[in-house]
């Protein structure tokens, strides 16, 4: 790949529940810490991309970057709402550098945020029927927890994986979550795989303590030319391989639920970058539960199939291990932060990279795997990200 | 009442098939493949021409969870409850409650065969151990 392109901002809002801001006024909440931190005019940005605001809430509005780009006071060449569930902030980084390697404009703004509805308020049922096929799966009493819970008990059936393999995911991400400040769940501490164990089941295999924290949050990337960048940012970030993939839309209709679409996007991340699994540092794999950092851990090749669970329980995950993963403590312990998920995920993996993740900085960041996915393991976004072009 | 499917001209023969205690799936009259769900054309061809066709109703369970946290009121009033993603001998998939079996016998591998649950007017498919 060309390197003329380049991340020159990360932005993330601290996540929690803002019941004074609507959808919208969280994009307004992500602009303000951007525009403040990166320094940047009117004049430095002719594209925008945007998720649609209030998708989690089930109020989506598909003309969210016409509403930005008016607040924003600009007339970008290239603006776009666009939707890949968490997959969507690895589409936007792709596209936006295909633009600007194409010519089309200088700088777009990525922009992500996300409300979640609260437990116990028809939010539930909501995301209910967001996540599954209304007619041919809804009405057997599915939701996202279940979807997955399916998932997860396909993965270990096929490899014989103990149930504490799981718990162990969340246990190492609190470790890393207790490291960052901003994290939903480091106040309270680090965690044992026992006290996963014990807290209360929801859909089996998963109990609580293996499901994301819902929350509030967002955040912006900045894509540029690498000229541009390198004037921005002491250390810009550099995609030097991507992949994409598609696949069902209802989970019941995936052609495998073990070898995910991660399997085909991170082996086009790796053959566009010339690297292999063996060159990464350091790896943020989108964790809506507990299970499936294991699943792509495997997928993507950074462990052979069915090794995941000794890697996770021998430690080499934790902060000292030899693959520091979800590095922010993930949408476990961070929080997930509503459609904004994989814009949480993307921003750690581009802050380690950027040398801007303070206390929990992993020295050897040079080359880093992000991993987000979308929608029922459906829409997949594989980037490796390095420090020099 | 459980949620029920809305019924469309192109899901009907599914729906008609359940009420009459049939399991059907589509089958592509050029290539033979047969899928799930409805669709106007063959996922594998493309061809339009589709008919319902019969299957066994006998399939494995390839994953499955135990709810315990309900999403939704009708079904809380289940107490906990089994679903499951089903592999027809037939060769598509397909999800369904698992009934008429303890919950700790639900397991994937497990061999199944669909059984018929009214819900008012519409009958849904379901699945029981074999």
């Amino acid at each position: 790949m060309a390197h003329d392109t380049a991340i020159a901002g990360i932005y993330e809002m601290k996540p929690g529940r803002y019941p004074d801001l609507n959808p919208i006024e969280m994009y307004y909440q992500v602009l303000s810490g951007a525009i403040a931190q990166w320094g940047i005019k009117p004049q430095d940005v002719d594209g925008l991309f945007t998720t649609p605001a209030g998708m989690a809430v089930g109020a989506a509005d598909i003309a969210t970057h016409e509403k930005l780009g008016e607040t924003l006071g600009i007339r970008p060449i290239i603006s776009e709402t666009l939707y890949a569930g968490g997959a969507s902030f690895g589409a936007m980084v792709q596209r936006a550098e295909a633009m600007i390697r194409a010519g089309l404009c200088e700088s777009i703004l990525c922009l992500g945020a996300g409300k979640f509805g609260k437990v116990g308020t028809g939010g539930a049922e909501v995301l209910a029927r967001m996540a599954s096929e209304p007619n041919f799966e809804f009405p057997y009493g599915t939701y996202i927890v279940s979807n997955y819970a399916m998932v997860a008990s396909a993965y270990m059936a096929a490899y014989n994986v103990p149930r504490e393999a799981l718990a162990r995911v969340s246990v190492s991400q609190r470790r890393w979550a207790v490291r960052n400040p901003d994290s939903i769940m480091g106040p309270k501490g680090e965690l044992t795989i026992e006290e996963v164990l014990a807290s209360r089941p929801i859909c089996s295999p998963f109990n609580m303590l293996d499901c994301s924290v819902p929350c509030e949050g967002g955040g912006a990337v900045l894509v540029t030319t690498a000229a541009k960048a390198r004037r921005l940012a002491k250390q810009p970030a550099y995609v030097l391989g991507f992949g994409e993939a598609h696949m069902h839309s209802s989970i019941s209709q995936a052609e495998s639920l073990v070898d995910t679409g991660a399997v085909r996007t991170a082996r086009m991340a790796f053959a566009q970058a010339g690297l292999t699994p063996a060159d990464i540092q350091v790896a943020q794999l989108y964790d809506a539960f507990s299970a499936t950092p294991l699943i792509l851990m495997e997928n993507v090749g950074l462990c052979g199939r069915g090794a995941a669970p000794d890697f996770v329980m021998s430690g080499a995950t934790d902060p000292g291990g030899s693959l520091p993963t979800n590095t922010g403590g993930g949408l476990l312990s961070f929080g997930h932060t509503g459609d904004a998920s994989g814009m949480s995920v993307l921003i750690e993996g581009l802050r380690q990279c950027m040398n801007e993740a303070g206390n929990r900085q992993i020295k050897k960041a040079d080359i880093g795997l992000i991993h987000v996915y979308g929608g029922m393991l459906a829409e997949h976004a594989t980037l490796i990200v390095g420090r020099e072009p | 009442m459980k949620p029920v499917p809305q019924i469309t001209q192109l899901t009907r023969p599914y729906w008609d098939g359940a009420a009459a205690g049939e399991l059907r799936v589509q089958r592509c009259a050029k290539c033979s493949g047969r899928s799930l769900y409805a669709r106007p054309w063959c996922p594998f061809c493309w061809a339009p021409e589709l008919t319902w066709e019969k299957v066994s109703g006998r399939g494995d369970v390839i994953a499955c969870t135990i709810v315990t946290q309900a999403p939704y009121e009708s079904y809380a009033r289940d107490g906990r409850y089994a679903i499951a993603i089903i592999k027809l001998e037939e060769g598509p998939q397909m999800m369904a409650n698992i009934v008429n079996c303890p919950l700790e016998k639900v397991k994937v591998g497990m061999k199944v065969g669909v059984v018929f649950e009214k819900r008012g007017d519409i009958t849904v498919p379901q699945f029981a151990p074999l």
